[in-house]
């Protein structure tokens, strides 16, 4: 306990220490970048450990997460398996629109988890969209981890959520930015 | 128990198959809405804006902008706009990065002001 608390002091000293969301910055460090994803991938490739993080969710991500586990679904045929702590895990899969209150937790369970690590962040509001920031919640993930992949939905059914763990590890190519959400008008002269 | 026993191994697992094999269950349950620009104009794009809960479209002179990260299949926007948003049965939405999730919509511009 005592060799985790000068990390943790330094760490409110300086707010926001984890680096801001991994979006698509350019710079020269993009194919070192890539490499080092390259790399994580092959190690993630093998069985995973999942820690769960409530930052205030409204428990429905939960709910699906926990049919994870279902026959139907059966995350353990696929190499993932949730544990209950920080220390034994992978990937941290953070639900709800990260209060306020709960940063110093999360930054300890980011913390205490062994590199290489991923974030998922799951759900609407963690992804930012159902509360905006105010006094009391920071309305997204990354503004206080560093989210790796995205699972949008409210809440995401376990399928969507599988196949958000499966891009996480890189086994499942990313599929929603080819889409445009615009239907496809030739489509609908068809009907 | 024996029975439900008898009965798993007459019919095989119940597990899906999914990443192997496509599973459509998850399609069927409340996904985003996929626009038609045809049926949008400025007025109707600032109809379906007024009316969206999660804050997850905005409009940007002749561009709808759909936040599909921010979405939460309300369909409130179906309702509002009859015609110009249906579920687009799209599950398969993890990104890699949040930019990824912003879509971008034309809009008709003649019917525009």
């Amino acid at each position: 306990m005592t060799d985790g608390d000068p990390a943790l002091s330094s760490q409110q000293d300086q707010p926001g220490v984890p680096p801001p969301a991994s979006g698509s910055e350019p710079g020269p460090e993009l194919a070192a970048g890539r490499q080092l994803s390259e790399r994580i991938a092959r190690q993630f490739g093998r069985s995973l450990h999942i820690r769960t993080l409530d930052t205030g969710s409204c428990a429905a991500c939960e709910q699906e997460i926990r049919l994870l586990a279902a026959p139907h679904y059966d995350l353990n045929r696929l190499g993932f398996f949730f544990t209950p702590a920080p220390r034994h895990a992978d990937l941290l899969m953070v639900t709800g629109p990260m209060v306020r209150a709960f940063d110093v937790a999360a930054r300890k369970t980011y913390e205490a988890m062994p590199g290489p690590k991923i974030v998922v962040a799951t759900g609407a509001c963690a992804l930012g969209g159902v509360y905006q920031p105010d006094a009391f919640v920071h309305g997204s993930v990354a503004e206080i981890l560093p989210v790796d992949v995205w699972i949008p939905g409210c809440p995401p059914s376990p399928l969507a959520l599988l196949q958000g763990l499966l891009v996480a590890v890189d086994r499942l190519a990313e599929k929603v930015g080819g889409l445009s959400f615009a239907a496809d008008e030739t489509q609908e002269a068809a009907q | 128990m024996a029975l439900w026993f008898l009965r798993g191994l007459r019919r095989g697992v119940v597990t899906t198959g999914y990443p192997a094999r496509s599973d459509d269950s998850a399609a069927r349950l409340p996904t985003p809405p996929a626009f038609r620009p045809a049926a949008l104009d400025r007025s109707t794009a600032d109809r379906l804006v007024a009316v969206c809960p999660s804050l997850a479209l905005r409009r940007e002179a002749d561009v709808l902008v759909f936040d599909v990260g921010a979405c939460t299949a309300c369909g409130r926007c179906q309702d509002a706009v009859p015609g110009a948003a249906a579920p687009s049965g799209e599950f398969e939405l993890a990104a890699t990065s949040r930019a990824h999730l912003v879509k971008r919509i034309p809009l008709l511009r003649e019917a525009g002001t």
